[in-house]
């Protein structure tokens, strides 16, 4: 078993994993910091509609006269919360189900299964976006659907970690020894299994970012608390592509989509390699 | 045979079932008038005599369970609802839609599937070069933009500023093209969402292949060909291709709904006349009985794509079924 030291170590070898979190520890402070760094309030008419950047406003300004710069700027705010907190989200869905079907194998396993090859089965932005235009345009609604709908890559992939751990003679010690499931799973199945837990919530929330990113940009998101997304979807309605607006009104958002995706991969990835032992054994071959 | 084939019709049956009493359900557990998710918001207009009126006809006071075997008869019939914006049932909205859509998907699923796989072959058997690296950094990348700023650029890009493509719809307007001018006409609108929805598309493709192929490689048999001075080309080809693809395939049927999901957003940005568009357009009306009916159709074109798929699948390896 790997302890968090030996994993950190591992951790630090692998240069991507590195770069990823530096980016990520950026992007953190700058939400953090959101109001210290933003040159104006964000939700307040600063400038006249559709500037061009100058020194007063380095992006320009939106189709209201907004700083776009601190737009984005707290767009971070929303677009990392939302990212991390849906992956939260399916990350204990994932974990119950995984958790259950692992250890209780038989008929609960097949049936949880099924209902995990359902779930890949499913168009799942089409059901999301359908969830999210009834229960309506806010933070926590976006939340709730994408985490209620993405538990199912990582219930696989915790299931099968359970699967491998209960194999081990310890466990199948403390059940002879008279330990009810519930007990067995929380102290002796639950703490091997979340180094795997962690970087799976790492890997959701960078599909959980994009996906954020597609209901905002289709007109779901809250638009009183604006993410990248929604900053888009504004971009797209006032048609800024047809102008050079694009250039600081689309392009910028955009990167720093990818880039903040990019990191939350290069620290999964690597996480994974480390603690997935399928994964690790095909590392060197 | 028979085993994987029941078990896999009972699926989709089971996905069809769930879909439509999610449909059934989502109206009438959200809080308030259900005659809003039914009417759209032209129901604050409506008078009390008209709502019950409205109330009667669709059927609303009748007990819940009877409404929900009527509503399970229509959707077995083809009758999706109404749609009181566009002042039309609800399937025949979507049916001139649903074409583009097909066309847009069906292109897509060939044309990522042959990139990913000559891709991530090339990859395997480079492994460790300058190329491998390169396409792999290039697919990371591709796999973390969002799928509608992509298409917002090349709009920008191709369309606005070097006026190459047409940005809009599917074919041009107030033009009367027939024969070959039409064909190209459609062809030139398709280049843009195309590529938008490959490159969305062709990565998981090309990681799968390439991790495939690897593993291949290192087989005893495909040593066993080379030491006994089967060409390499053929090796490569007939023996490790062959073998390497079964994953693909399986991710490519995995693929289907999220690469179908993602026109929704793709067609959003070209402004492709598809169901994705559709069911955008559907949202920004709350057109409720639109956006349940946009859903279900779309559902039902994965569970077609996933058949296709299944049948072909035993071609390809006999020893799942």
């Amino acid at each position: 078993m790997k302890t968090t030291n030996n994993v950190f170590r591992l951790f630090l070898k692998g240069k991507a994993g590195v770069v990823g979190l530096v980016i990520l520890s950026a992007f953190i402070l700058v939400a953090v910091f959101a109001p210290l760094i933003s040159p104006y309030p964000p939700y307040e008419r600063v400038g006249t509609p559709f500037e061009q950047p100058s020194i007063k406003h380095l992006l320009g300004t939106n189709d209201i006269g907004q700083d776009i710069l601190s737009e984005i700027i707290y767009g971070t705010r929303i677009s990392l919360l939302i990212g991390i907190l849906s992956a939260g989200v399916s990350l204990v869905i994932g974990t119950i189900v995984g958790m259950t079907a692992g250890y209780l194998g038989g008929k609960v396993d097949a049936v949880l299964m099924r209902a995990v090859d359902l779930n890949l089965v499913i168009p799942m932005l089409p059901l999301m976006i359908l969830l999210a235009a009834f229960l309506g345009p806010s933070f926590w609604n976006i939340v709730l659907v994408i985490g209620i709908l993405s538990w199912a890559s990582p219930a696989r992939v915790i299931r099968s970690q359970v699967l491998t751990i209960k194999n081990k003679g310890y466990v199948e010690a403390v059940e002879v020894l008279g330990a009810k499931p519930f007990y067995t799973i929380v102290k002796h199945i639950l703490p091997p299994t979340m180094s795997i837990i962690i970087s799976q919530l790492i890997l959701m929330s960078s599909r959980a970012i994009l996906t954020e990113a597609s209901l905002s940009f289709l007109g779901l998101g809250d638009p009183t608390q604006k993410s990248w997304g929604i900053i888009l979807y504004y971009a797209q309605a006032r048609s800024a592509f047809l102008t050079d607006a694009w250039l600081w009104w689309i392009l910028p958002p955009g990167i720093l989509i990818t880039i903040l995706v990019i990191s939350f991969a290069y620290i999964g990835n690597t996480l994974e390699e480390i603690v997935n032992p399928r994964l690790r054994r095909n590392v060197g071959k | 045979m028979l085993r994987f084939y029941t078990g896999k019709i009972t699926q989709y049956l089971i996905l069809l079932f769930l879909a439509s009493t999610l449909n059934f359900a989502l109206p009438r557990l959200m809080p308030g008038d259900p005659l809003l998710y039914v009417v759209g918001e032209d129901v604050t207009l409506m008078s009390s005599e008209e709502k019950e009126a409205m109330r009667t006809k669709m059927g609303l006071n009748r007990p819940l369970m009877t409404q929900y075997f009527a509503y399970m008869g229509e959707i077995l019939q083809g009758d999706l609802g109404y749609s009181y914006r566009e002042n039309k049932p609800v399937t025949d909205v979507i049916a001139k839609r649903l074409p583009w859509t097909i066309l847009l998907s069906i292109l897509n699923i060939l044309i990522s599937t042959i990139l990913g796989i000559v891709a991530g072959a090339l990859a395997a058997w480079r492994r460790g070069t300058k190329i491998d690296l390169g396409l792999g950094t290039l697919m990371i990348f591709l796999r973390s933009m969002p799928s509608f700023w992509v298409g917002m650029i090349l709009v920008a890009i191709f369309g606005a500023n070097l006026k190459w493509l047409p940005v809009y719809g599917a074919y041009s307007m107030w033009s009367d093209y027939t024969g070959l001018a039409y064909t190209l006409d459609i062809l030139k609108h398709l280049i843009l969402p195309l590529t938008t929805m490959v490159i969305l598309s062709v990565t998981s493709i090309f990681i799968t292949m390439r991790y495939s192929m690897i593993n291949i490689l290192g087989e005893d048999y495909i040593t066993m060909a080379e030491l006994k001075g089967v060409p390499q080309k053929r090796v490569k080809y007939k023996h490790a291709m062959r073998n390497a693809l079964v994953p693909v395939v399986t991710v490519v049927m995995m693929n289907v709904g999220y690469m179908v999901g993602g026109a929704t957003v793709v067609e959003t940005v070209f402004a492709y006349p598809g169901t994705g568009r559709l069911l955008f357009e559907a949202v920004s009306n709350r057109d409720y009985p639109l956006i349940q009916g946009c859903f279900f159709v779309i559902t039902l074109c994965v569970i077609g794509a996933n058949i296709i798929a299944d049948l072909m699948y035993p071609l390809l390896d006999p020893k799942v079924v």
